[in-house]
């Protein structure tokens, strides 16, 4: 018995679920369900297909490099019954799933948190530079209060940045 | 809506046939129809039966091969199962000429076969070997891969020359 993964889909395949096609050229597709098997006859990449693995781990959405996913290595040779080693795989098992879904949880609540402080900075560039496009140059020299301090204190930043935008 | 045509198509097909499959042929066509349920743009893949075409896949001479009977099986053969066939087509010198009535086991179907473990096989396309009454495979090689089913069909020959099992 083994449990195979979806060639379309990549999620795991329990033994009485699915399909396999064997092509002319010797090469076997296992699919998890029919949908899969349908996009592969409508000859669909899964890359190219969002809620697929493929896709997801192409486009930097999923986690793709782990010590975790060394442990899932796909090895044919059998091994004898010990049942030390299969007590201990079966708590290992368990143990390295917890962190490889505790480490992929991270990998994507660090994805969605944005990125802040680049943001600001980059606002804050774009108003030193740009701000002629807001006010004509010949007024902000007249009136110095109106053009930005050069200080790196955040606080002020803030409120400097919000009077050109008010006028 | 081609495939509907095609279904259609192939119901009038199968009652030209002889009189023998004319009831069990629309009875198949209908229950194949019902277990898929929107049939229009997927092929429904039957059963081997009267008038199929397959290919061979070793080299006892012949190419192509007629069905004229599935030896078990009401409905048809399978993968796995003996069929008498006619030969259509053949290599100029070879042990087998055309128009010759062998036997042959069906290596390849299209139409898929459930495993002992639940899931099911298919294959590209209907392949056959050519065999002797005994079930002795005539040629002696055999191309692409086959199932493991035939193992338990006893046809351990056949795996033996085998280049890939399924």
């Amino acid at each position: 018995m083994r449990i195979e993964k979806c060639w379309f889909c990549s999620s795991t395949i329990y033994p009485g679920h699915g399909m396999q096609f064997v092509r002319n050229d010797a090469k076997i597709f296992r699919f998890c369900r029919s949908k899969c098997h349908k996009n592969f006859k409508m000859k669909r990449n899964p890359r190219k297909v969002k809620w697929t693995k493929a896709y997801r781990r192409l486009h930097g959405k999923d986690m793709t490099q782990d010590s975790t996913f060394e442990f899932e290595r796909k090895r044919n040779r059998p091994e004898r019954y010990d049942r030390n080693l299969t007590e201990n795989t079966l708590k290992a098992i368990k143990t390295i799933d917890k962190v490889r879904s505790r480490r992929e949880a991270k990998h994507i609540e660090r994805r969605k948190k944005g990125k802040k402080a680049q943001e600001m900075r980059e606002a804050v560039k774009e108003l030193e530079q740009n701000i002629s496009l807001v006010k004509a140059p010949s007024v902000l020299k007249e009136d110095p209060s109106l053009t930005l301090p050069k200080i790196k204190v955040k606080v002020s930043h803030a409120q400097v940045e919000n009077q050109p935008m008010e006028e | 809506m081609a495939a509907g045509f095609a279904s259609k198509w192939s119901l009038v097909g199968r009652s030209l046939l002889g009189g023998l499959n004319n009831n069990l042929s629309s009875l198949l066509g209908t229950s194949n129809g019902i277990t898929c349920s929107h049939s229009l743009s997927q092929q429904q893949r039957t059963f081997i039966q009267m008038r199929t075409v397959l290919k061979v896949v070793d080299n006892s001479g012949a190419k192509k091969v007629m069905c004229i009977q599935a030896l078990k099986g009401k409905k048809g053969a399978r993968l796995g199962d003996t069929i008498v066939a006619s030969v259509k087509e053949a290599h100029p010198n070879g042990k087998v000429k055309k128009g010759k009535v062998v036997y042959g086991v069906v290596v390849r179907a299209a139409m898929q076969r459930g495993r002992c473990d639940g899931s099911e096989v298919k294959f590209d396309d209907n392949a056959v070997v050519l065999v002797d009454k005994q079930g002795q495979p005539i040629g002696t090689r055999v191309f692409g891969p086959v199932p493991h089913e035939l193992r338990k069909k006893k046809h351990v020959k056949i795996l033996t020359l085998a280049g890939h099992i399924a």
